[in-house]
C-alpha cells in the first residue's frame, strides 16, 4: 500500500475511531467533549486528505500509476472474486478533500448549534448520541469516495443510508421528523432496488464488481457484441437498461425526479444535518456514483440521466420561488443544483458535474450553516416573512450568506467581455457556464465547427496529464440532443438567482417584520467562524484549484471512445466548450442571467412582501400548484397510499363476498351433518369408547406420572440407563 | 506393551464421557451439570480428532471439532444466564429445587 | 517406549485423573479446577494428534473463555451459605452402576471391533486449510454458527438483565 492509499485509509478509520469511541463512552465524555472528539478525529481527516493530495500533486503520471496497488483480495463468491481497495486517482483525492473539509467545519458548527438545544430524552442527555452518528456519517462517505469496487461502494451507499434516516430523525419524538427519517430511508430504498438489479446485472454480465474491471469488460462485451448488447428489453439494449438501473441509486440519493420529494422532508433533522447532506455527503453521493458508472452507460442511458436531470432542475428552481421556510428554499435550490450536476453528466460534461459538485457543497454547506445561525439566532423561526433587516444584527451572517447566494446564481464577469478571456466570479459561475456550455455544444456544436478549430490553444489539460489516456481511435460525432436540453436550464438559470435573492432579501435587508424575532436576533462566534472559512473556501474553490483534479481523472477515454466516445468526446467537448464560440454563445444568453434574477427579486421584494403578495394573488393558479409542490406527496399519497387502499376495498370485497359465503356454505352443512352425527352417532357409539380411552389413559397417566419427578438429573440418568442397556447389549450378548 | 492408536484414544474418550455422564447424573449443582455437559462434549471432541487423524485422513473431524467447541462455548454462556436467572427465582443453585414440571 | 506414548500415557492419566477429580469433588470451585485439568489435558492431545489449530482453540476458547465463564456463572450462584449440594446416594449408586455399564459395554466393544490397523494419516492441518474448508466446503454451518453466536450474545444478555423494577 502506497503512502497515499494509507493517508487515505486512515483518514476513513479516524471517522470510524471516532464513531466506536463515543458508541461507547460517548455519555460519559459529556456534551462539549464528545462534539470535540468528532470534530478532532474529522479534522485529522482533513489533514490527511490534505498531505495526501498535496503528495498527489507533486507525482507525474508514471509515479501515480505507481503510486495505486492492486486490491486485496477478501473472498471468492461462485468462482468471482470480491476485491477491495483503494480507488486512487484526482477525483477521490479531491472528494476525500472536499468531504473532510466541509464536514470539519460542519461539525464545529454543530457543537456551536447542538449546545444550544435540548438534547435530553427521559431526562438523558443524548449530546454524545449526535456526533456519534456525524462520525458515522463522515466514515460511511468517505468509505464511498475510496470504494473502487461496486459492492464496497454499494455497502458504503447504505451506511449513508442508514445514518441519513438516524439523523434526519434526530428528534425522534417529534412525529414528523420521525415520519421524515422513515421516508428518507423508504424513498431510498426504492431507488436502492434499482441499484440492486442494476449490481445483479453487472455480476450477471460482466462478472467483475470492480469499478476499472467493469468497466474493462463493458468495453470487451461492447467489442464482442455480448448478450448485453445483442438483447433487448421493451426496445433498449440490457446495456442501457443495467445503466438506468444503476443510476436510479443515484436517483433515490440525490433526490432526482421522481424520487426527490424526501428531501425537503429532510429539513426535519437538525440544521448542520441538512448541511451535510446538500453539501458533502448524501446528494453528492449519488453524483459521484454517476461519475464512477459513468464508464457503463450507453447513450440511451445517458439521455435518460439528462432528462431525469432537467426535469429535476427545472421542478425543483420553480417550487423553491414559492417557498417560505428558509431551509426549504434551500433544499429545493439543492435539488435544481443537483439536477444541473445530472443534466451536465448526461450530455458527457462529465467534468463540469463535479467541478459542479465540489463548488456547490462548499457554497451549499455555507447557507445551510448560514441558515442554521439565523435560525438559533430567531429562536427557531424558519419562516422567511417574519424576519427582515437581520443584516444589522448578524453582519457575518448576512455577507457570508451573501457570498453563497452570489455563488449559486453564478455571479461572475463573462470572459467575452473581459480582456485576454481572463475569467472572475465564483465557483458557481464557472460550472454552471461550464454546464451550459457542453449542454450548447451537444446541442448545436455540429453548426459551428469553425470554434472547435479556435479551441485547440486554449486547452487548459494538455492530455499528458490525463491519467490512463490511451490513444483511442477518433470518436464517432456524438448524436445531437433535444433542444430543449439546454434551454431550459439556460432559463432555469435566471430563475436560480431570482429565488436565492428573493430568500437573502427577505431573510437580511429591508424593515424587520416581527419585532420579536428581531430583538432577540445575535450570532455566536462557534457557529460564525465556519461561516467565514466556507465563504473564504468558495472564493478559493474556483476555476484554478478543483478543475484541474476533476478533469485529470476523467474516465478513459479508450473505454468509450470506440464505443460512442462520451469520455473522449467530453474531452474533446471540453476543449471546445472554452472555446469562445461556446461561451460567446453562452455569455449574450445567461452571462448576465444573475443580475436579471437579482433586480427582479429586488424590484418585487425591496418592500417587503406586498408585491410578492400581490403577483401571488395575481398568478393564483399557478401559485398554488408550486406551494404545493406540484403535488408529488399528495399524487404519491394518492397512487400507493390510495392504490393500496383500493386494492384492500377489492380484497375485503372478495373476502365478504365470495370466501365468506363458501364458508357459511360449509359451516351450514357442517352443522347439519353435525346434528346428525352428535345426535346419533356420538352420544350413543363414540362416547362410550371415548370415555373408555379416556379412563384408560388416566390410569395409564397415573402408572407414568410416578417417574416424572421433575429433577432432570433423573431424566439423564434414565436416558443414560437406556443407553447403557443397548450398549451393554451390543457389547456381550 | 503400551502402543497409541485409535483404541487407546477411543477408550480415553469413552472414560471421559462416563465420567461426564456422571457427573451430569449425580451432581446437584447446576454449574457442576454444565461442567459434566463439558466433559461429554470433550469426549466427542477427541473421538473425531482421533479418527481424522487414524482413520480418515482429512481435516473434516476437526473442523466439526471446531464447532463443538463454538457450540459449547456458547451453549455454557446461555446455560449460566439461565442459572442466573433460576439463582435470582430460587435463592439456590440446587437443580432439584426446580422440579415444578414434577408429574 | 517411544515419546510419544509416553506423552499420550501421562496426558491420558491427567486427563483420566482430572475427570475423575470432576466427579469425586463435592466443592464446586474445584470440579471447576479439575475441569481445567481435562480440558488442558486434551489440548494437549490434540497437539499429540497433530491438530495444532485445534489444540490452541481449545485452550483459548474452551480453558479461557468457557471455564472463564463456569467460574464466573460459580461466583454469582454461590453465595448462599451453608448449603450443602451432596449427592442422593440411592441415586449415587445406580448412577455408578449404569455408568460401569457402560463403560465396560463401551470398552469391550472397541476392544473387539475390528480396525485395519491404518498407519496415522498426517492430516496437512494447516490453518490456512482449516480456513478454506471453513469458507468454502463448511461456509453454510460456519455462517449459521455466527447466526447462533449472534442469538446466543442477545439471548444470554435478555436472560441475565437485572429484573425489571416494578
Amino acid at each position: 500500500m502506497s503512502t497515499i492509499e494509507l493517508l487515505l485509509v486512515t483518514g476513513v478509520l479516524l471517522p470510524l475511531a471516532s464513531f466506536v469511541l463515543l458508541a461507547f463512552v460517548g455519555s460519559k465524555l459529556g456534551k462539549p467533549a464528545s462534539g470535540w472528539v468528532a470534530v478532532l478525529a474529522m479534522a485529522a481527516s482533513c489533514v490527511l486528505a490534505a498531505v495526501a493530495l498535496m503528495q498527489w500533486q507533486g507525482l507525474d503520471a508514471a509515479g501515480r500509476a505507481a503510486a495505486r496497488s492492486a486490491p486485496v483480495l477478501w473472498a471468492t463468491l461462485g468462482g468471482m472474486p470480491i476485491k477491495f481497495g483503494v480507488n486512487l486517482d484526482s477525483l477521490t483525492l479531491i472528494m476525500f478533500f472536499m468531504v473532510t473539509f466541509v464536514s470539519t467545519w460542519i461539525f464545529v458548527f454543530s457543537v456551536g448549534y447542538m449546545a444550544g438545544h435540548s438534547d435530553e430524552i427521559d431526562g438523558v442527555s443524548k449530546f454524545h448520541r449526535f456526533f456519534t452518528y456525524l462520525s458515522l456519517f463522515g466514515f460511511s462517505m468517505l468509505l464511498l469516495v475510496i470504494a473502487d469496487s461496486l459492492l464496497l461502494l454499494f455497502i458504503a451507499w447504505e451506511l449513508v443510508g442508514v445514518c441519513s434516516y438516524l439523523l434526519i430523525g434526530y428528534y425522534f419524538h417529534k412525529k414528523s421528523a420521525s415520519d421524515a427519517g422513515i421516508k428518507a430511508f423508504v424513498t431510498n430504498r426504492v431507488g436502492d432496488f434499482g441499484f440492486i438489479i442494476g449490481l445483479g446485472m453487472v455480476v450477471l454480465f460482466l462478472g467483475d464488481l470492480s469499478l476499472a474491471g467493469a468497466a474493462e469488460r463493458f468495453h470487451h462485451e461492447f467489442t464482442a457484441g455480448g448478450p448485453l448488447f445483442s438483447r433487448t428489453f421493451c426496445g433498449l439494449s440490457l446495456a442501457t437498461w443495467m445503466g438506468m438501473l444503476l443510476f436510479c441509486g443515484a436517483i433515490g440519493k440525490s433526490a432526482q425526479f421522481p424520487l426527490h420529494v424526501w428531501l425537503p422532508d429532510a429539513m426535519e433533522g437538525p440544521t448542520p444535518v441538512s448541511a451535510l447532506i446538500h453539501a458533502a455527503t448524501m446528494v453528492a453521493a449519488g453524483v459521484y456514483l454517476t461519475a464512477r458508472i459513468f464508464v457503463l452507460l450507453t447513450p440511451e442511458a445517458q439521455q435518460f440521466v439528462a432528462i431525469i436531470g432537467c426535469i429535476t432542475l427545472t421542478l425543483a428552481a420553480l417550487v423553491a420561488i414559492v417557498q417560505t421556510d428558509i431551509k426549504k428554499v434551500l433544499a429545493y435550490s439543492t435539488i435544481s443544483q443537483l439536477g444541473y450536476m445530472m443534466l451536465a453528466m448526461g450530455v458527457g460534461a462529465w467534468i463540469a458535474a463535479l467541478f459542479h459538485l465540489l463548488a456547490h457543497a462548499f457554497f451549499k454547506a455555507l447557507m445551510f450553516l448560514g441558515s442554521g445561525q439565523v435560525i438559533e439566532g430567531c429562536h427557531h423561526e424558519q419562516d422567511i416573512r417574519k424576519m427582515g433587516g437581520l443584516i444589522r444584527k448578524m453582519p457575518v451572517t448576512g455577507l457570508t450568506f451573501l457570498v453563497g447566494v452570489l455563488a449559486i446564481a453564478g455571479a461572475g464577469i463573462p470572459a467575452l467581455w473581459m480582456p485576454n478571456h481572463m475569467k472572475l466570479g465564483l465557483g458557481g459561475y464557472f460550472s454552471k457556464d461550464e454546464i451550459l456550455a457542453v449542454a450548447w455544444h451537444r446541442v448545436y456544436g455540429e453548426n459551428h465547427g469553425e470554434n472547435e478549430v479556435a479551441a485547440g490553444a486554449e486547452i487548459q489539460n494538455p492530455k499528458s496529464k490525463i491519467e490512463n489516456a490511451t490513444v483511442g481511435t477518433p470518436p464517432p460525432e456524438p448524436r445531437p440532443l433535444s433542444p430543449l436540453l439546454f434551454w431550459i436550464p439556460v432559463l432555469m438559470a435566471y430563475v436560480t438567482p431570482f429565488y436565492m435573492m428573493r430568500c437573502w432579501w427577505l431573510t437580511f435587508m429591508g424593515k424587520p417584520r416581527d419585532r420579536h424575532v428581531h430583538e432577540h436576533a445575535h450570532e455566536s462566534p462557534l457557529m460564525y467562524v465556519p461561516l467565514v472559512v466556507l465563504a473564504l473556501g468558495t472564493f478559493v474553490s474556483s476555476y484554478y484549484l478543483f478543475r484541474p483534479l476533476v478533469a485529470a481523472a476523467a474516465p478513459h477515454p479508450f473505454l468509450t471512445a470506440s464505443y460512442d466516445g462520451a469520455a473522449a468526446e467530453a474531452a474533446e467537448a471540453h476543449a471546445t466548450m472554452i472555446s469562445h464560440g461556446a461561451h460567446a454563445a453562452l455569455a449574450t444568453r445567461v452571462g448576465l442571467a444573475f443580475v436579471v434574477g437579482f433586480v427582479l427579486a429586488w424590484l418585487i421584494y425591496r418592500k417587503g412582501l406586498a408585491v410578492g403578495e400581490k403577483l401571488a394573488a395575481a398568478l393564483k393558479p399557478v401559485y398554488t400548484v408550486l406551494v404545493h409542490k406540484f403535488y408529488f406527496d399528495e399524487l404519491y399519497g394518492l397512487v400507493l397510499i390510495g392504490g393500496t387502499m383500493a386494492l384492500n376495498a377489492v380484497s375485503y370485497a372478495f373476502d365478504k363476498f365470495v370466501v365468506d359465503g363458501l364458508v357459511n356454505l360449509a359451516a351450514f352443512v357442517t352443522e347439519r351433518l353435525s346434528w346428525f352425527s352428535g345426535m346419533i352417532v356420538d352420544q350413543g357409539v363414540v362416547d362410550g369408547a371415548v370415555n373408555g380411552v379416556g379412563r384408560g389413559t388416566w390410569s395409564l397417566g397415573g402408572l407414568v406420572r410416578s417417574p416424572q419427578v421433575g429433577r432432570i438429573r433423573n431424566y439423564i440418568l434414565f436416558a443414560a440407563t437406556g443407553v447403557a442397556v443397548v450398549v451393554v447389549w451390543i457389547a456381550f450378548v | 506393551m503400551l502402543t497409541v492408536g485409535l483404541t487407546q484414544y477411543l477408550v480415553l474418550a469413552a472414560f471421559l464421557f462416563c465420567c461426564g455422564l456422571f457427573v451430569m447424573t449425580t451432581k446437584r449443582n447446576a454449574v457442576g451439570i454444565l461442567i459434566g455437559v463439558e466433559l461429554v462434549l470433550n469426549a466427542a471432541c477427541l473421538n473425531l480428532v482421533a479418527f481424522s487423524r487414524y482413520r480418515v485422513g482429512t481435516i473434516d473431524g476437526q473442523i466439526a471439532t471446531l464447532f463443538i467447541i463454538v457450540l459449547a462455548a456458547a451453549e455454557a454462556a446461555v446455560a449460566i444466564a439461565i442459572f442466573v436467572n433460576y439463582y435470582r427465582t430460587l435463592a439456590t443453585i440446587d437443580v432439584d429445587k426446580g422440579d415444578e414440571l414434577r408429574g | 517406549m517411544s515419546g510419544e506414548v509416553l506423552a499420550f500415557y501421562l496426558l491420558a492419566a491427567l486427563a483420566a485423573g482430572s475427570a475423575l477429580g470432576c466427579v469425586i469433588a463435592t466443592n464446586i470451585v474445584r470440579m471447576a479446577m479439575c475441569l481445567l485439568g481435562t480440558l488442558g489435558a486434551v489440548a494437549l492431545l490434540y497437539f499429540l494428534l497433530s491438530a495444532n489449530f485445534l489444540a490452541v482453540i481449545q485452550l483459548v476458547v474452551y480453558a479461557g473463555g468457557t471455564l472463564i465463564l463456569i467460574v464466573f456463572g460459580i461466583m454469582v450462584t454461590s453465595r448462599t451459605y451453608g448449603e450443602k449440594l451432596k449427592p442422593r446416594t440411592s441415586e449415587a449408586l445406580i448412577g455408578t452402576i449404569v455408568v460401569l455399564a457402560l463403560f465396560a459395554g463401551l470398552v469391550a466393544i472397541l476392544l473387539r471391533a475390528p480396525w485395519t490397523p491404518v498407519a496415522p494419516t498426517e492430516p496437512s492441518n494447516s490453518v490456512a486449510q482449516i480456513g478454506q474448508e471453513l469458507l468454502g466446503t463448511y461456509l453454510v454451518p460456519f455462517e449459521l454458527a455466527s447466526v447462533l453466536l449472534l442469538a446466543v450474545m442477545i439471548g444470554a444478555a435478555y436472560l441475565a438483565q437485572p429484573a425489571k423494577k416494578e
